[in-house]
């Protein structure tokens, strides 16, 4: 359904205005399209295959023979499997029971529960990791020291620095996408679902077996496949926990191949199963849940009432606090310690209590001023490149402007299946050569968070248009307005709070951006994930206590922002 | 005041026409309602009138103006009509003043003040004076309602559009605000086309009725033509509740059913040709219990009563005719009532029964 598109062929007294609604709007508009798809997408995942597979005698499977072969390699590639696997599941474990815990029953404390569990979505991981160092190091981390100092022992609690320990970390920061996922799903599950059950003869747990977990199976899985999708994307944890530990994973693996000399053709070679895989996973995703139309738990109306726990209230109360300590407490004030302490490791004394992290970092240290600069000015600049874009492509999708509008959605929402390490080497191999020469410049760098980022923005732009009614547009048009003059007058203003919240998302998933930056970023256009990461190398506990404050108030500053948007939290539906 | 004149008009979805060679003329200052079950292309043709949409084939003129047409669509903001949607379509940001006034805008020879004046006219037409600064989330359903009304009329379009309107408020409301619109058609004089499926709502409001099937016209009239004399059996059986009876005439005013023989006041009938007779329930006389009323004569049939249901005002009967294997619905009197398995008597005024065209 296009409206009149082609130019009016026998053209009446044209006005200016007129003519701008006779043009034929497709074109441009694919054209548009084209060349930002064209430089986002096509020509870097183009030349990452073309490089994986070539040879100087043209087409060879020689890279990948080579990277396959290789002992190590194939270890990193059983290590990310069992990652993958691991925190898939752990997740489900830690934010299925949460969810149901919030959602369903009176354990107290829920508003609380929901907004520590949003605190850790939006925790940069690799923050998590660094303090999980601190706290749970084999030495110095400040569990096992009181660990020793109160059983006596030699042997330390816990390393961090193993499997389990990277495991446990990962999980921590990715079972939110489960609780999101279940926690919605349950909030439109009507209680009058159950009670049918129930008034059949269902026993409690035969209701729960029979009717709930199906209903939320859907949610389950996904959730599962989610977390999988995003530990096998990692960067930042498996490299500051992983390494010292003494293994690799994929995504460390491609990174270190990219170490002097880069060895780009393997890095290539070895990026290609990783994007095989994601978008695998998705494809199995998006047909569980597109199977059966769960229509009965869209449904309204019904009523929700909380399953009384009696006494169990207060364990339940007391397990969801001990994730959030592990998520949240722990890290945190681990965090804002060492910001504060001459030495990290050390009790809290006086005489350890300093500012010289402080004046380090953001004086001494020579690369943070300029990081910080580069990264709210990417942040910017992102968000709102992001945002214009996402909200151009959502209207065109939903007041259907122009031919073929069905593929917008698709299209905006492919880059989905490219990890950050996969498109980092991907344009690293397409902006290193003509006719863009684009690495070691900030450019690149905004191509990859805008790739990363507009999948996020469309989502929540998507939302925001098909809340407003074509109607009020139309009821506009018949009064006299034109097109343009509607879209300032009405849906502007209708857009903002919802656009407001797409901005507010890209930013902050651009300034914690580790896993594309670490590839890309030269000396020049260092971001703060980057200094972080470097301050490790050297170190410096106390200046990475410092910028990942910055972040976070950063993050959190930028939440507060989309809460006061929309009105609701960044989970989604509170129910 | 021009009149709208819509001319094999065609709109297809991919392969579906969703209207298809639809002809009508509405006459200046004539309210005319589209009738006709969703799915009949009644939405569509109103959207193609505003502009909304592109015709495949067709034309549509108002006054000397042709508006759509395959090469040029005259864009919605230049048509000089106003529309009432369904949902209202209310600006939930702006206020009811800055939503009634949001036309006037685009009026530039009014002074700021001549708009300001308007706005709060109209308002007092539709009884909102007083609720200027008020914003659409505060009002009633009702209040919303007038509103829109309100939002249209102020801008004095030469061609009103209505989609379904009333569909959103509950029956009382409807039916008050059915005269309501009635009564502004009459203080206004605006050439309008009204959408609906309630055929109750466009008997009262409409001068004229174009009936909706499949995307074309199955038939355009007054209410009391389409009720009295349907041409098709679509028709008849949409507008009120009817009797379609299939036989073959067996004369040029004789239709046979079974053993039964009709009369019907229209000739022309060819004999041998199958015949679908709609019959009113309410046209139907039936003989009280101890009998003697109707008799003899022609189109007088004898039955037994299958069902009976009191509807209060009247009551619904459910007759099978003997030696056929017809049944009719008849609403007779509730004044006396007859039981199941009664025998009974009816009449049927040749006038009553009216030959279709399928």
């Amino acid at each position: 359904m296009s409206e009149y598109r082609g130019a009016p062929r026998e053209a009446a007294p044209v006005t200016l205005s007129a003519r701008l609604s006779g043009i034929d709007r497709a074109l441009p508009v694919w054209i548009g399209a084209g060349l930002v798809l064209l430089v986002l997408m096509v020509l870097p995942l183009g030349w990452l295959v073309s490089i994986s597979v070539g040879g100087e005698g043209g087409v060879t499977l020689a890279h990948y023979r080579r990277v396959f072969g290789d002992p190590a390699m194939q270890r990193a590639l059983g290590n990310t499997l069992v990652l993958a696997f691991w925190v898939g599941l752990a997740s489900v474990a830690v934010g299925a029971p949460l969810a149901w815990l919030t959602v369903r029953t009176d354990v107290p404390g829920r508003g609380l529960i929901r907004a520590l569990v949003m605190a850790s979505f939006v925790t940069p991981p690799f923050l998590g990791a660094f303090a999980w160092v601190m706290l749970a190091g084999p030495n110095a981390g400040v569990l096992n020291v009181l660990w020793r100092r109160l059983t006596g022992a030699e042997e330390a609690l816990a390393n961090i620095f193993s499997m389990s320990g990277l495991v446990f970390v990962v999980t921590m920061y990715t079972f939110p996408y489960v609780y999101i996922l279940i926690a919605n799903t349950l909030a439109l599950i009507a209680s009058d679902l159950e009670e049918a059950a129930s008034i059949l003869g269902g026993g409690r747990l035969m209701v729960a077996l029979t009717i709930t977990l199906p209903l939320v199976a859907p949610a389950i899985v996904s959730g599962f496949i989610l977390s999988v999708l995003q530990a096998l994307a990692l960067f930042g944890s498996p490299a500051i926990l992983a390494l010292p530990a003494g293994f690799h994973v994929i995504t460390t693996q491609i990174w270190s191949l990219f170490h002097f000399p880069p060895k780009v053709e393997m890095a290539a070679a070895f990026s290609i199963p990783l994007l095989l895989a994601t978008a695998l996973l998705l494809l199995v995703q998006k047909k569980l849940l597109g199977r059966r139309g769960y229509a009965a738990v869209g449904g309204k109306g019904g009523q929700r009432r909380r399953i009384a726990l009696g006494l169990w209230r207060y364990p339940a109360f007391l397990g969801c606090l001990a994730v959030m300590a592990c998520a949240i407490f722990l890290p945190y004030g681990v965090l804002a310690k060492a910001a504060v302490s001459r030495a990290w490791a050390q009790p809290l004394t006086w005489d350890n209590v300093t500012l010289a992290n402080f004046s380090f970092t953001f004086f001494e240290y020579s690369a943070t001023q300029a990081a910080i600069v580069n990264t709210l000015e990417l942040g910017v600049m992102t968000a709102c490149a992001g945002t214009g874009l996402v909200a151009l492509l959502s209207y065109i999708a939903h007041r259907r402007l122009v031919v073929g509008h069905q593929v917008v959605a698709f299209l905006a929402l492919s880059p989905i299946v490219v990890p950050g390490v996969v498109l980092a080497v991907a344009l690293f191999i397409a902006y290193t050569r003509p006719p863009l020469v684009l690495y070691g410049t900030l450019w690149i760098l905004f191509i990859a968070y805008l790739t990363k980022e507009i999948p996020v923005g469309y989502a929540q732009s998507d939302a925001t248009f098909r809340a407003i009614p074509p109607e009020l547009e139309d009821a506009g048009r018949i009064l006299g307005a034109g097109r343009l003059r509607i879209l300032r007058d009405v849906t502007a203003p209708l857009a903002r709070s919802g656009l407001i919240a797409a901005w507010c998302f890209i930013f902050i998933g651009v300034i914690r951006e580790l896993s594309a930056s670490i590839i890309l970023f030269t000396p020049n256009t260092r971001v703060m994930s980057v200094v972080i990461f470097d301050l490790k190398e050297e170190g410096q506990f106390g200046a990475i206590a410092v910028l990942g404050l910055v972040m976070l108030v950063l993050t959190f500053a930028t939440v507060v922002l989309v809460q006061a948007a929309l009105g609701r939290d960044v989970l989604g539906t509170r129910e | 005041m021009p009149g709208v004149i819509v001319r094999a008009l065609t709109k297809r979805y991919g392969d579906v026409a969703a209207v298809e060679d639809l002809s009508l003329e509405v006459k200046p200052g004539e309210l005319v309602a589209f009738l006709g079950p969703s799915g009949c292309g009644k939405t569509t043709t109103l959207r193609l009138v505003a502009g909304f949409l592109k015709p495949e084939a067709g034309e549509i003129w108002v006054g000397d103006r042709c508006l759509s047409s395959p090469a040029t669509v005259v864009p919605p903001e230049r048509r000089r009509m106003a529309m009432i949607f369904q949902s209202y379509a209310l600006w939930p940001h702006m206020t009811v003043a800055q939503n009634v006034g949001y036309g006037l805008r685009f009026k530039r020879e009014l002074s700021r003040a001549d708009r300001e004046r308007r706005v709060r006219e109209m308002l007092r037409v539709v009884q909102l004076d007083g609720y200027d600064a008020r914003y659409p989330g505060e009002l009633s359903g009702g209040q919303q309602q007038r509103v829109a009304v309100a939002r249209a009329l102020v801008v004095e379009p030469e061609i009103l559009l209505l989609d379904e309107p009333l569909s959103n408020l509950d029956a009382n409301l409807r039916e008050e605000m059915r005269f309501e619109i009635r009564r502004l058609h009459e203080e206004f004089a605006i050439t309008t086309l009204y959408v609906t499926h309630d055929q109750a709502e466009a008997m009262v409001i409409s001068d004229r009725i174009a009936v909706l099937q499949n995307g074309r016209v199955a038939q355009v009239g007054t209410a009391d033509e389409l009720f009295n004399q349907p041409r098709t059996r679509f028709v008849a059986e949409f507008i009120g509740k009817t009797n379609v009876v299939d036989g073959v005439a067996v004369a040029a005013d004789t239709v046979a059913c079974g053993a039964v023989r009709l009369r019907v006041v229209a000739g022309g009938l060819t004999p041998g040709a199958r015949v679908a007779l709609s019959i009113r329930p309410h046209q139907i006389e039936v003989e009280p219990p101890g009998g003697g009323a109707v008799g003899g004569g022609v189109n007088a049939l004898r039955g037994t009563v299958r069902r009976a249901s009191f509807l209060g005002d009247s009551v619904d009967y459910q007759i099978e005719v003997a030696e056929s294997d017809l049944v009719l619905r008849v609403a007779a009197s509730s004044a006396w009532r007859l039981r199941p398995g009664d025998a009974v008597g009816l009449r049927i005024d040749p006038a009553a029964c009216v030959p279709l065209a399928e």
